[in-house]
């Protein structure tokens, strides 16, 4: 099994699908951290220029803001949750002053993380699917899939080793995207910003996700958390590409129907929010890393654990399908 | 030898409602050619691909070394190696790192066996060229090759000539004809070509429309029973043979032809030259696989 396995990984590195996504990948991830960084510079020169001052005072920014909320947080009428928040913000407003770090400034947490939130939808699927969408189709349409099958080994083993294969390229994949984020941000923006703390509604408790009261965590804790998503996401998104190359013969036409699946629920998702079909379809649960960042719901009744219960149930039908399908083919090509 | 290395019995199979093959059987023995022959569409891949395991019988059974192939499946193709429908490997790597995955498949095909493949099909100088750059010739050896690494008992090829020039058509007949005599390997050859099936097989197995019509060894196949004699004075010939044979034969020109059971021959052409014939030829006339291949299988249309 172990040898099935690395065979599998070995085609998919000599099909150099992974120095392709990681140009991409490159491309990508420089462009928008340049982006960023230009942007902030140029706020900086605006706010300079308006204000007339000659360096830009975050400090004084930052300590105005801290006395209102301190303010606020004073006042006996607010309800006890919003204090609660209220007060995580001001703890979180004193580390930046004690530590001299402007809030704003572009960091390398910050980038990876927004990456992965923006990504999540459509990028990262996408390249799941460079990855994913030729692991059995290609088999068939260059032929290949005789001489594979015709070795002493079940077919369910072949399959297993493809999709054991592909979880671990996906696993990769998402570390490569976490690295490289992170890694070329840096080079624009010079700052880690891991240890800055950030204002969450989400808490690890006890294994479950709790979303019940704002916590302050250090921005590393948060990027684990939100590429533990992007993982879980991936590795759906794998299974599901998988039952498409299965069922298809051409690896253009799994990561054609890939698309249009992406890019057709997030339709669905824009048109027809109230209808209650659209909650059940996994391209509506994909954006998991949202539901950390507010009271996020795409449809009406929906939440974390809905899509991550969704989610689960495409991956494990799109597994079981592409195994009994897979077995049971003839193959004629 | 008298085992089977491959015994199909009843073999059929529907695609798309459709009666394809209509119940096949054979037997194969250790160390023996049988070529499979049949007009294109006349079910000789479907059947190797079901031999192979590539698609499920609709009804009957396979067995390779005594293992179902069903029931068995490792078991059995543990001993079986083959080329369907030409040589398709990865092109994207060399020639020698797609043995290696292959043979990796198998339990235990070690570096040795794969060398002595590449030896056998004389591919060692253009091993590790990456696949793309292949000529259809070295595809074709590859192919082969990966037939053999994990030292299969029965071989399967199907059509593996199409694409070949002459020399290389030779040469893999040579080949194969080799692993069949020295290893004892049995080889089951499909093919449209009559002279390739006659040059290599033992035996042959007509297949027509999904059932076999003929199967039999070569010789028996191409034995007329005609004996056509060249001598001096035919006509007192005929009349021999006609009084102390009880046979009729015709005159032809010069020739005399007769329909002779084989065993009786000796025993004629001693009384013949006994009575002082002078003999200048002889033949047990053979008629052409091809006569016989189309004669068998005109009728049909596809």
């Amino acid at each position: 099994m172990i040898a099935l396995i690395r065979n599998e990984v070995m085609k998919m590195l000599w099909k150099k699908k992974m120095p392709l996504i990681l140009g991409l990948l490159l491309i990508f991830v420089s462009l928008l951290s340049y982006g960023q960084n230009y942007a902030y510079e140029r706020n900086i020169e605006q706010f300079e220029a308006e204000s007339g001052t000659a360096a830009f005072n975050w400090e004084g920014l930052t300590t105005q803001r801290l006395s209102e909320l301190e303010e606020r947080s004073q006042n006996e009428f607010i309800p006890e949750e919003v204090r609660a928040s209220i007060d995580r913000e001001i703890e979180q407003l004193n580390y930046f002053i004690e530590n001299d770090i402007n809030p704003v400034t572009p960091t390398a947490a910050k980038f990876n993380v927004s990456f992965a939130e923006q990504g999540i939808i459509l990028f990262i699927p996408l390249l799941i699917a460079i990855l994913a969408a030729d692991l059995v189709s290609n088999e068939f349409s260059r032929k290949t899939i005789k001489i594979l099958l015709t070795r002493a080994v079940p077919r369910w083993k072949i399959l297993l080793s493809k999709y054991i294969a592909l979880l671990i390229m996906t696993t990769l994949l998402v570390f490569i995207i976490g690295l490289t984020t992170t890694l070329v941000s840096y080079l624009f923006f010079q700052e880690w910003g891991f240890s800055e703390p950030i204002v969450t509604g989400f808490t690890l408790f006890e294994g479950t996700l709790n979303s019940d009261s704002t916590i302050l965590i250090p921005r590393y804790q948060y990027t684990l958390l939100i590429y533990s998503l992007v993982w879980f996401v991936s590795i759906i998104v794998a299974s599901i590409t998988l039952l498409i190359s299965v069922i298809v013969d051409t690896s253009a036409s799994a990561i054609g129907i890939l698309m249009a699946a992406l890019i057709g629920g997030q339709f669905l998702q824009f048109f027809l929010s109230d209808w209650e079909l659209v909650k059940y379809f996994f391209v509506t649960n994909l954006d998991l890393t949202r539901y950390l960042t507010g009271s996020y719901q795409p449809v009406e009744g929906m939440s974390l654990n809905f899509s991550i219960t969704i989610l689960s149930v495409w991956a494990i039908g799109s597994i079981a399908i592409s195994f009994i399908v897979f077995n049971r083919r003839d193959v004629l090509v | 030898m008298d085992t089977s290395v491959l015994k199909v019995s009843d073999l059929q199979k529907e695609i798309q409602k459709k009666l394809i093959i209509k119940g096949v059987s054979f037997d194969i023995r250790a160390g023996e050619i049988v070529g499979f022959l049949g007009p294109n569409g006349s079910g000789k891949t479907t059947t190797l691909r079901m031999l192979v395991g590539l698609s499920k019988p609709t009804a009957g059974n396979i067995e390779i070394c005594g293992h179902s192939l069903k029931k068995e499946f490792v078991k059995a193709m543990a001993n079986v190696g083959c080329i369907i429908e030409g040589p398709d490997l990865y092109d994207y790597m060399s020639g020698y790192r797609n043995l290696e995955l292959l043979g990796s498949m198998s339990k235990g095909v070690t570096k040795k066996d794969i060398d002595e493949a590449v030896a056998l099909v004389g591919m060692e100088n253009r091993i590790h060229d990456k696949v793309a750059v292949y000529s259809m010739g070295m595809k074709q050896r590859i192919g082969l090759a990966q037939a053999l690494i994990h030292k299969p008992k029965l071989l399967i090829l199907d059509e593996p000539t199409n694409g070949l020039d002459p020399q290389g058509i030779h040469e893999f007949r040579e080949i194969v004809k080799n692993l069949a005599r020295e290893k004892n390997i049995s080889v089951l050859v499909s093919s449209h070509l009559i002279s390739e099936v006659q040059l290599m097989c033992d035996r042959v197995s007509i297949i027509n429309d999904g059932r076999i019509i003929r199967s039999a060894s070569i010789d028996d196949v191409l034995v007329t029973g005609e004996v056509v004699w060249i001598l001096d004075d035919p006509k007192r010939a005929q009349s021999i043979l006609r009084e102390s044979f009880d046979l009729d034969p015709s005159i032809d020109g010069c020739h005399l032809r007769a329909s002779v059971d084989s065993g009786m021959l000796s025993e004629i052409n001693k009384t013949l030259i006994a009575s002082g014939f002078d003999i200048t030829y002889v033949e047990n006339k053979k008629r052409t696989l091809e006569d016989l291949f189309l004669a068998l299988t005109e009728k049909h249309t596809i």
